[in-house]
C-alpha cells in the first residue's frame, strides 16, 4: 500500500488540476469568449486609427439613459464610399439593401431590474473606459468589467455616490 | 437500505440537481439598431408624447400618448405605455377617467381582429387580404344597386372629417347613411330643447359656474355626456365655499353618493317633482324671465300632497330642494340619464327646460352656443325603422361601423334576426362583438392611436387624432378603407390616403400656421357667437296641453343603470376594466343584480344567491349582490349583464326605456360565487373615516422604537387625498395598473381572494343612506410595521421617506403583508401573464415582478427618479408638483396631491396642515405619509 501512495497522490493532484483546467476552459468558452458578431466590426480601426470620438456613433450617451447604437444608415453614411470592396463592409450594404437592422450581439448588458443612466455617469465626469475598458484597443468588443452589483457599489462608495437601493433598482 | 447504497443514491441525486441548475445555454441578447435614425427631437430611452383623442366613449377627451422605444421581432419601434390627459384641454384638462386609462388595453387587446375576414360557405371566418375584401364589397354594391336594393351605412357617433368622408362616400356609391346609433343618445333632452327653444341640441352644462347644482337622474360623473369634463367642472365648483349639490334618482349611483344630499324618487315620477319646483318658483316669483300666461295656464296642476305621495319624497325634502333655488345666485338644474329614459322622459326634459329658461340658466350656465355635437345621432325609433326595412328585404349591403346595436335595442325589433336578411353585411370593428359576428365580411379597424383623424365633440372645438405607433396588425383606419373603396370607382382621387385627405382639409380650413398649432396642441378651439335662447310659446303650449295623468312605473322594477366601467356595455370587453372592481359593489368579474337590503331580507337573499328575474320578454338568472342604499323593490343591473339593455322605446323622443316594471324575482336556491373584493361594506367602528376628526394629533404609541429615527435631508414624499373632492371614479386605479405593470390576474384568482391592485377604492356604507369612499394605498408609514418583520431587509425605509419593497431581496415570507394594518401588500403567487401583444404595454421604467415576491405602491418611484434626473441636470432641487404620481395625474377632480412635505410652500404641506386632515389608524402610531382630508360638513359616525 505504502509504495502506491506517491503515484496516487500525484495522479490525484494532476487529475484535479486537469479537471480544474477543463472547468475553466468551459467557463471561458461559454461566458468570456468574445462573441462573434454578425459583422466583424473593429473599434480599433474606428477609434484608434480613424480617431473617431465615441459619441459620433453612440450619440445619445450624454443625453439619455442608453448610449444608443448607430443606425444602419449611419454606417452607410461613411461606407457608401469608404472601403466598399471589403467583404465585411459588403455585409452592411446587404443589410441596408434588405432594409434589415444588423442583429449585433449585446456584450454589455444589465438585468431588467437595474436602472442605469449613461447620461448621469458621463455628467459626473466618468470616462467610458471605466466600465467598458480600453475599447479603442479592441478588435472585437468584449466585456472587461463584471458589471455586477458588488463592482458598482465599490465604485459608488469610493466616489460617495448614493447607495440607496432605489438609486439603481427599479 | 445499506449505508453505502444510500450514499450512492444521494451522490447521484445531488450531482444531477447541481447539473440541472447550471444553465449552460447562454442567451445571446441582441442589440438591434435603428435602420434610419429617429427624428432629432426623439431621444431613445426617453418618453415621447403624442397628442391625440380618446375614443373609448363619445366624449372625445384630449389624450397624450406616452411612447417608449422597444424592440420586438428584431425591429426597433415605439409603443404607447401610458395615457395621460392633455393639460389645458377644454374637455378634460389633463385628466382621464377609468375607461380612458384602460383604453390602452383595447389597443393591445389580444383578441383584436388582425386581418380582414370573410365568412365561407360553412359559416366560418377565413382570413383574406384587403384587395380581395375590397373587390368583394364593390361587386356586392354593384349587384345590389342593379337589383334595386338600398344600401345602408350604420355607424356609432362620428364627428369631424371622418363624418364628412362617410357622407361623401355614401353619396358617390349610392349608399344611404343611417342615423348614427348610440344607446345614450340623450334624445329626450334634444327633443325637449327642440320643442321649447327650436334647438334640437344638447347644450354644454357649465357646472363650474354654478353655486347650486340640482341633478335629476343625470349620472354626471359616470356616463352623462362628458363625465370627465363634468368632474373637472364639479371640482372647480366644489372649491367654492357656498356650493351645494343635491341629487335625485330612483336607484343608487356613484354620482348620487357624491352629492351633498341625495334623495330617492319613485321611478318615472320626476315630472311631479319638476312641476312642483316650477310652480313653486312661479309662486315665489323666483324667476328672471316671465313665463307667458298661456304657457303657465297649461302647466299641470298637482297638489303638493299628490306630488309627495307620487314621488315618495317627503314635503320637507321637497321644500328643501326648492328653497335652495331661493338662496342660490347661480343655480343649475340638469335632468337626464336614467330620469329621461322612461316613457315620461320627454315630459321630464320639457319641464326641466322650462325651469332652466325662467331662471335664466339658459343665458348663463347652460351654453347652447357650444352645444355637444350629437346632430348625427339617431334614436331608437329610427333603429326600429331600419330593422323593419331589413325585415322587408329592402336592404342589399349594410355597413356596420364601430357600433354594436344588437344588445342595445329592444328585443322586439328582432334586429339580430333581421340583419341576416341583408344581402351582404360588412362589419368595421376592432373586436368581434355581438353584431359584428353576424357579418359576412369583417374589416379590421386600426385603433385611434394607430390612425389619423379629427373629432368635433362640440361646437367650436376640434380635436386631433394622430397615430402614436405603426399599426400592430394588418388593419386600416375607417377613412383609409373608404378611400380605398372609392378608388375602385374613382381613379383620379387627389389623395393617396386619409392622412393626405385630412392635411389638405386642415390646410384649407385653418391655413398652415393654425394647422401646425393644431398638430402640436392636439386641439383647436375657436370662439363661437353667443346664441340667444327664445321660448317657442306655441310649441310649448301644444306639448303641455297633452300631458296627461301619469301612470307610475310599478314596483318591483328592474333598472338598467349605466356603468362607470363599461359605459353602455362597450368597454366591458377590456380585461383591465373587469379586473378593477365596480366602485359601489366592489365586484370585479362576472354578472350580478343589485338587490335592496329590505327586499333581500324579505326574500331571504344574501350575496351570491341566484335569482330568476322574469318579466314579459325577459328571463335571466343572476347572482345577487345586496346593495345598501337601494330603495325597496328596485333592482339595478349594468347594461352588459342582460341580453338587452333597452326594453322598449319612447315613440315621441326616441329614447330607449331602461326600466322594466312588474318583474318577478324568484330565488332559485342555487348559489354563484361572485368576486366581492371588499372585506366589509361597513367600517364596523374602525374609524377609517373618523368623524369628528380626532383633534388629538399626538398619540402614545405604547411602544418604543428600537431603530434609529429616520432622517430626511431634502425630501420626504407625502400624499394628500381630499375625500371632499374624490368622486371614487377609480380612474386612479386604472392609471396605477398601467403605470406600474400591475398584472391582471382574472376571476379565478379574485374568487380565491388574490388581487394585485396597488390602489383600491373602498366603499363604506353607514346605514344613513350615505357612503364614504376611501382610497387605500401603501401609506408609506414612518414607523412601518412591515419593515422590522422582514428577515432579509427587503422592506426598508429610504432617506426620502419612502417605504420600499426590494424585489431582488424578497424571499416571499409574507410576514410584511401579515403585519400591515392597511392590507396593501400584494404577493405574486404566480408569474404574471402578458399575452401578446399586451407585453408591449409594459412600462420599461419599472420591473415586472416575478413569482414569489411581494409588491406594493411605490409612490411612483420611477417618476421621482426622473424628476431627480432633470433637477440634477439643472443643478437645482425638485420643484413642487414636478413629481406627479400616476394616480394624482389622472384624477379628474385633483383630489390627490403628491409632493415633498419638507417644503413648507408645497401643496401637500398645506393640505397636511388643513383642519380636515386625519390619517388612517393614527392611534397605531405608524405615522403614515398619506394624509386624508375628511368631507366638509360630514357629521356621520364612523
Amino acid at each position: 500500500m505504502k509504495k502506491h501512495i506517491i503515484p496516487i497522490i500525484l495522479l490525484g493532484y494532476f487529475g484535479l488540476l486537469f479537471l480544474l483546467l477543463i472547468g475553466l476552459e468551459t467557463y471561458w468558452y461559454l461566458y468570456e469568449k468574445p462573441q462573434s458578431q454578425p459583422i466583424a466590426f473593429s473599434h480599433q480601426i474606428h477609434v484608434l486609427k480613424m480617431t473617431l470620438p465615441c459619441d459620433l456613433c453612440h450619440m445619445y450617451a450624454t443625453k439619455s439613459i442608453s448610449a444608443g447604437i448607430p443606425s444602419v444608415s449611419k454606417c452607410m453614411d461613411c461606407h457608401r464610399a469608404i472601403a466598399t470592396d471589403k467583404p465585411e463592409i459588403k455585409k452592411i450594404l446587404k443589410y441596408w439593401q434588405n432594409r434589415k437592422p444588423i442583429p449585433w450581439v449585446r456584450i454589455h448588458s444589465l438585468p431588467d431590474f437595474v436602472y442605469f443612466s449613461h447620461k448621469r455617469h458621463l455628467k459626473m465626469g466618468i470616462d467610458c473606459s471605466e466600465c467598458h475598458g480600453d475599447v479603442k484597443a479592441m478588435a472585437t468588443i468584449r466585456k472587461v468589467r463584471s458589471l455586477k452589483m458588488g463592482w458598482c457599489i465599490t465604485c459608488h462608495k469610493s466616489r460617495s455616490a448614493p447607495t440607496d437601493c432605489l438609486t439603481c433598482h427599479k | 437500505m445499506h449505508r453505502r447504497d444510500f450514499l450512492k443514491i444521494m451522490g447521484v441525486a445531488s450531482s444531477s440537481t447541481l447539473m440541472t441548475s447550471c444553465d449552460l445555454e447562454k442567451q445571446s441578447e441582441k442589440l438591434i439598431p435603428y435602420l434610419l435614425p429617429p427624428e432629432e427631437e426623439i431621444i431613445p430611452g426617453q418618453s415621447i408624447y403624442y397628442n391625440t383623442t380618446c375614443t373609448e366613449c363619445p366624449a372625445c377627451c384630449g389624450v397624450s400618448v406616452k411612447d417608449r422605444e422597444k424592440v420586438y421581432n428584431n425591429m426597433r419601434g415605439r409603443y404607447p405605455v401610458k395615457l395621460e390627459g392633455i393639460p389645458g384641454h377644454p374637455v378634460n384638462d389633463g385628466t382621464l377617467c377609468i375607461r380612458g386609462q384602460a383604453s390602452l388595453t383595447r389597443l393591445y387587446h389580444p383578441d383584436r381582429i388582425k386581418k380582414p375576414k370573410l365568412r365561407d360557405s360553412k359559416g366560418n371566418f377565413i382570413d383574406i387580404d384587403w384587395s380581395n375584401a375590397y373587390s368583394q364589397i364593390l361587386d356586392a354594391l354593384r349587384e345590389s344597386n342593379n337589383g334595386g336594393y338600398k344600401n345602408i351605412y350604420l355607424s356609432g357617433r362620428t364627428t369631424g372629417s371622418l363624418s364628412d368622408l362617410i357622407d361623401d362616400f355614401c353619396k358617390r356609391t349610392g349608399i344611404e347613411r343611417a342615423a348614427e346609433f348610440e344607446v345614450y343618445s340623450h334624445s329626450a333632452i334634444k327633443e325637449a330643447n327642440g320643442i321649447l327653444f327650436s334647438k334640437r341640441e344638447i347644450p354644454l352644462y357649465q357646472i363650474d359656474k354654478a353655486d347650486y347644482l340640482l341633478t335629476i337622474g343625470a349620472d354626471i360623473l359616470e356616463t352623462f355626456i362628458s363625465p370627465v369634463s363634468n368632474a373637472v367642472r364639479l371640482s372647480h365648483a366644489k372649491r367654492k365655499s357656498d356650493f351645494k349639490w343635491f341629487h335625485i334618482e330612483p336607484h343608487v349611483s356613484l354620482t348620487g353618493f357624491q352629492a351633498c344630499e341625495k334623495f330617492t324618487i319613485n321611478p318615472g315620477t320626476e315630472v311631479y317633482l319638476l312641476d312642483f319646483l316650477l310652480k313653486n318658483m312661479l309662486n315665489m316669483k323666483l324667476y328672471k324671465k316671465r313665463l307667458p300666461e298661456e304657457v303657465v295656464k297649461y302647466i299641470p296642476d298637482f297638489s303638493q300632497e299628490e306630488v309627495s305621495s307620487k314621488t315618495g319624497l317627503k314635503l320637507a325634502s321637497l321644500y328643501q330642494i326648492a328653497d335652495q333655488f331661493k338662496k342660490a345666485k347661480m343655480p343649475l338644474l340638469i335632468a337626464g340619464g336614467i330620469s329621461t329614459r322612461h316613457s315620461y322622459g320627454l315630459e321630464t326634459a320639457v319641464l326641466t327646460g322650462l325651469i332652466q329658461w325662467i331662471t335664466g340658466m339658459t343665458d348663463s350656465v347652460i351654453d347652447f352656443s357650444r352645444a355637444e355635437n350629437y346632430s348625427g345621432v339617431g334614436t331608437m325609433v329610427q333603429m326600429e325603422k331600419l330593422s323593419n326595412r331589413l325585415s322587408n328585404n329592402e336592404i342589399g349591403v349594410i355597413f356596420i361601423a364601430r357600433t354594436d346595436p344588437s344588445k342595445s335595442i329592444p328585443v322586439s325589433y328582432f334586429f339580430k334576426e333581421n340583419i341576416k336578411k341583408a344581402k351582404l353585411r360588412i362589419g368595421l370593428s376592432d373586436l368581434l362583438t355581438g353584431t359584428i359576428k353576424e357579418c359576412d365580411i369583417i374589416l379590421p379597424l386600426s385603433h385611434t392611436f394607430e390612425s389619423w383623424g379629427d373629432a368635433n365633440p362640440r361646437s367650436g372645438l376640434k380635436t386631433l387624432i394622430q397615430p402614436a405607433l405603426e399599426p400592430l396588425f394588418k388593419t386600416l383606419s375607417e377613412g383609409d378603407i373608404l378611400l380605398h373603396l372609392l378608388k375602385g370607382d374613382l381613379k383620379d382621387l387627389p389623395f393617396r390616403n386619409f392622412q393626405e385627405y385630412l392635411f389638405k382639409k386642415w390646410n384649407e380650413n385653418y391655413g398652415k400656421a393654425l394647422t401646425e398649432e393644431f398638430l402640436k396642441k392636439g386641439y383647436y378651439e375657436e370662439s363661437v357667437p353667443k346664441k340667444e335662447i327664445r321660448l317657442d310659446n306655441k310649441s310649448a303650449v301644444a306639448f303641455l296641453k297633452n300631458i296627461k295623468t301619469l301612470d307610475r312605473i310599478a314596483k318591483p322594477v328592474l333598472v338598467v343603470t349605466p356603468s362607470i366601467r363599461s359605459f353602455d356595455g362597450r368597454s366591458s370587453v377590456l380585461p383591465l376594466l373587469n379586473e378593477i372592481p365596480d366602485p359601489l359593489t366592489t365586484i370585479s368579474y362576472g354578472q350580478w343584480v343589485s338587490v335592496p337590503p329590505k327586499t333581500a331580507k324579505s326574500l331571504m337573499l344574501s350575496d351570491g344567491d341566484e335569482v330568476e328575474i322574469s318579466a314579459p320578454g325577459l328571463s335571466a338568472r343572476l347572482p345577487v349582490k345586496v346593495q345598501p342604499g337601494l330603495p325597496e323593490d328596485t333592482f339595478a343591473i349594468h347594461p352588459e349583464m342582460l341580453s338587452t339593455q333597452v326594453f322598449q322605446a319612447d315613440k315621441r323622443s326616441g329614447e330607449g326605456v331602461c326600466y322594466l316594471d312588474k318583474i318577478k324575482i324568484i330565488k332559485t336556491g342555487a348559489s354563484v360565487s361572485i368576486p366581492v373584493l371588499s372585506g366589509s361594506m361597513s367600517q364596523k367602528g374602525r374609524g377609517i373615516v373618523p368623524n369628528p376628526v380626532n383633534k388629538k394629533r399626538e398619540y402614545d404609541r405604547g411602544w418604543n422604537n428600537m431603530y434609529p429615527e429616520h432622517k430626511h435631508k431634502d425630501y420626504r414624499w407625502a400624499m394628500a387625498v381630499d375625500l371632499e373632492l374624490c368622486i371614487a371614479c377609480s380612474a386612479c386605479v386604472a392609471a396605477c395598473y398601467i403605470e406600474n405593470n400591475v398584472p391582471v390576474v382574472g376571476k379565478r384568482h379574485h374568487l380565491m381572494g388574490l388581487e394585485m391592485s396597488w390602489l383600491r377604492v373602498e366603499p363604506f356604507f353607514n346605514g344613513h343612506g350615505k357612503c364614504n369612499f376611501v382610497l387605500m394605498l401603501c401609506q408609506h408609514c414612518d414607523y412601518a410595521p412591515c419593515e422590522p418583520v422582514c428577515p432579509v431587509f427587503a422592506s426598508y425605509h429610504n432617506p426620502e421617506g419612502l417605504n420600499i419593497q426590494l424585489y431582488n431581496r424578497c424571499v416571499g415570507t409574507r410576514y410584511c403583508s401579515n403585519n400591515c394594518p392597511y392590507k396593501v401588500r400584494r404577493f405574486n403567487w404566480f408569474d404574471s401573464q402578458w399575452p401578446e401583444p399586451l407585453d408591449r404595454m409594459l412600462n420599461p421604467d419599472i420591473s415586472v415582478r416575478t413569482k414569489g415576491v411581494m409588491e406594493k405602491c411605490t409612490f411612483c418611484v420611477q417618476r421621482i427618479r426622473e424628476a431627480h434626473d432633470t433637477a440634477k441636470d439643472e443643478s437645482r432641487k425638485i420643484r413642487d408638483q414636478e413629481v406627479v404620481t400616476a394616480c394624482a395625474q389622472t384624477c379628474p377632480t385633483n383630489a390627490i396631491v403628491f409632493g415633498n412635505i419638507l417644503d413648507k410652500k408645497s401643496q401637500v404641506y398645506k393640505l397636511a396642515h388643513s383642519e380636515r386632515v386625519y390619517r388612517i389608524f393614527e392611534p397605531l402610531g405608524t405615522e403614515p405619509s398619506v394624509y386624508y382630508l375628511r368631507k366638509k360638513g360630514d357629521k356621520n359616525e364612523s
